[in-house]
């Protein structure tokens, strides 16, 4: 269980959600998150191995977020996150990168296979446990 | 010649008058007068004579030239000291947008006093404006942005959802429609882009991504991708490559590319069937030159100085089959001087059509 690797999904639009879990699924073990609250607990609870971030979102956005993670104090700070977003202007994405987002991909500019590479080359490759925690209950 | 300068010139001018106009009446005296006395009192009267015109000459110019530098004193600080200060503040705004306090008008002519106002609300009017238009543009970039940020979100869902579906087993006919869709989607995504790339373009906000570039390699790729173009609209398209190689030069290929292939589409579109458009380039000491001559309907004379502008279309321009939105000009230009190049046409001398040369610099 203490080396299973989680990745934090946060995607407001559920069927973008679906689909990003379509492919995920089998992939890694995801956890999804709605909005900044939920991804922030998530993270709290998790510690997710990666962060797949969006910028529009309810609540707490996408930049407060990073800056949350960012701040931390424990080695969680320096998670990787990738802005997966469709804010697409050069200010956002200077902005992100600015405050420490590790890539910015513009989510409609992007096939999923392509964010799959993403999340590989940032983990260093390592490929996820095949088995789900629920499995074992 | 400045106000002061023609106030110098009369003061001597009047000096000069004066001092002829006594030499005037003393031969005028001198002639009329002498008769009267008997010559042996001639040398008396020559000497008093003298006297008088010394004497009348030293106060007459002593008068005139305190009354002429009063004058000269009063113009200078009551109508040409004030006016350079208008002068100075309309320079500076006109040339550097910066609002130079205007001179104190109180005591001075009229006219000084009511060009001084009407010039003050004149800049409060320009200046009202230029908020406005700032104003107009950020709004209308937020609305692009937030459109684009609304039309992607859902081209996502699109085209994630085709890609998946692509991953199914999927007969050979189907996998051809879903890879239609794919590419059509991918086609709008661009098309979003292009749009926000505009508008950063135009609010002068755009970051280049500069990189070494053959204008050759990049021009013969624009060329090949306008084939087809060219030979549906009967258009005989060729790059005529130059003998010496091109230098390379220092830019945003995707930019240049956007501005060769809105030529290469206006030059075919705007070329009668049959037409031709012939393509050069060439390097200078500074620049390295794009040609694209056409033989096509030409830029009349109107709208010559307007077709740089944005959304301006050209009277011929504007026609069913020559769709367009008047921003590719436009826009060229601007990519072409935030490179430090230049966008321009020049009408043909021997035949109809136009050429367009686009400039761009060496690297130093």
């Amino acid at each position: 269980m203490t080396d299973t690797k989680f990745i934090l999904v946060v995607e407001d639009d559920p069927i973008l959600k679906n689909l990003l879990g379509h492919t995920f699924a089998g992939k890694y073990q995801t956890l999804y998150a709605s909005d900044g609250n939920e991804a922030l607990a998530l993270f709290e609870q998790y510690k997710p191995s990666l962060v797949l971030l969006d910028l529009m979102l309810p609540t707490v956005g996408g930049f407060e977020v990073l800056q949350a993670i960012r701040a931390r104090a424990d080695e969680a700070k320096s998670t990787p996150v990738i802005i997966v977003s469709n804010l697409g202007q050069e200010s956002d994405m200077e902005k992100a990168m600015g405050m420490g987002a590790n890539d910015y991909l513009v989510k409609a500019e992007v096939e999923i296979e392509e964010i799959v590479k993403k999340i590989e080359a940032t983990l260093g490759a390592v490929p996820a446990p095949p088995v789900a925690p629920q499995a074992t209950v | 010649m400045g106000i002061r300068g023609l106030l110098a010139l009369i003061f001597f001018g009047t000096l000069a008058l004066a001092v002829g106009f006594m030499y005037g009446l003393v031969s005028f005296l001198k002639e009329r007068l002498f008769e009267l006395f008997p010559p042996e009192l001639w040398p008396q009267a020559d000497t008093a004579l003298q006297i008088l015109v010394l004497y009348g000459m030293a106060a007459l110019v002593t008068f005139t030239a305190i009354l002429l530098i009063l004058v000269f004193l009063l113009m200078s600080s009551l109508i040409v000291r004030p006016l350079d200060g208008i002068i100075k503040a309309m320079i500076a705004f006109s040339k550097e947008d910066a609002k130079l306090p205007l001179p104190d008008t109180k005591g001075t002519p009229r006219e000084i006093r009511q060009l001084a106002s009407v010039y003050g609300e004149l800049v409060d009017r320009v200046e009202q404006v230029h908020r406005h238009d700032v104003e107009i543009s950020r709004i209308k970039s937020d609305f692009i942005s937030t459109a684009a940020h609304q039309l992607r979100t859902p081209l996502t869902g699109i085209r994630w959802a085709l890609e998946a579906l692509e991953k199914e087993d999927l007969t050979e006919s189907q996998k051809a429609l879903v890879l239609n869709a794919k590419e059509k989607g991918k086609d709008l995504v661009d098309t979003v882009g292009t749009l926000l790339d505009i508008t950063s373009i135009e609010s002068g906000k755009h970051k280049y991504d500069f990189t070494l570039l053959s204008m050759e390699e990049l021009i013969t790729e624009v060329a090949n991708d306008f084939a087809q173009l060219a030979a549906q609209s009967k258009v005989s398209l060729y790059y005529a490559k130059s003998e010496q190689p091109l230098p390379t030069v220092r830019a945003d290929r995707g930019r240049i590319k956007w501005i060769l292939n809105n030529l290469f589409e206006n030059a075919i579109r705007y070329t009668p069937a049959g037409g031709t458009v012939r393509v050069m380039a060439d390097a200078g000491d500074k620049y390295v030159r794009v040609k694209v001559i056409d033989t096509g309907i030409g830029i009349e004379e109107k709208d010559r100085a307007n077709i740089f502008q944005r959304f301006y279309r050209a009277g011929n321009a504007v026609t069913k089959q020559n769709q367009g939105n008047g921003l590719g000009l436009y826009i060229s230009r601007t990519i072409a001087s935030d490179h430090g190049g230049d966008l321009n046409f020049s009408t043909n001398e021997n035949g109809p059509g136009t050429t367009f040369t686009l400039s761009l610099p060496l690297p130093r």
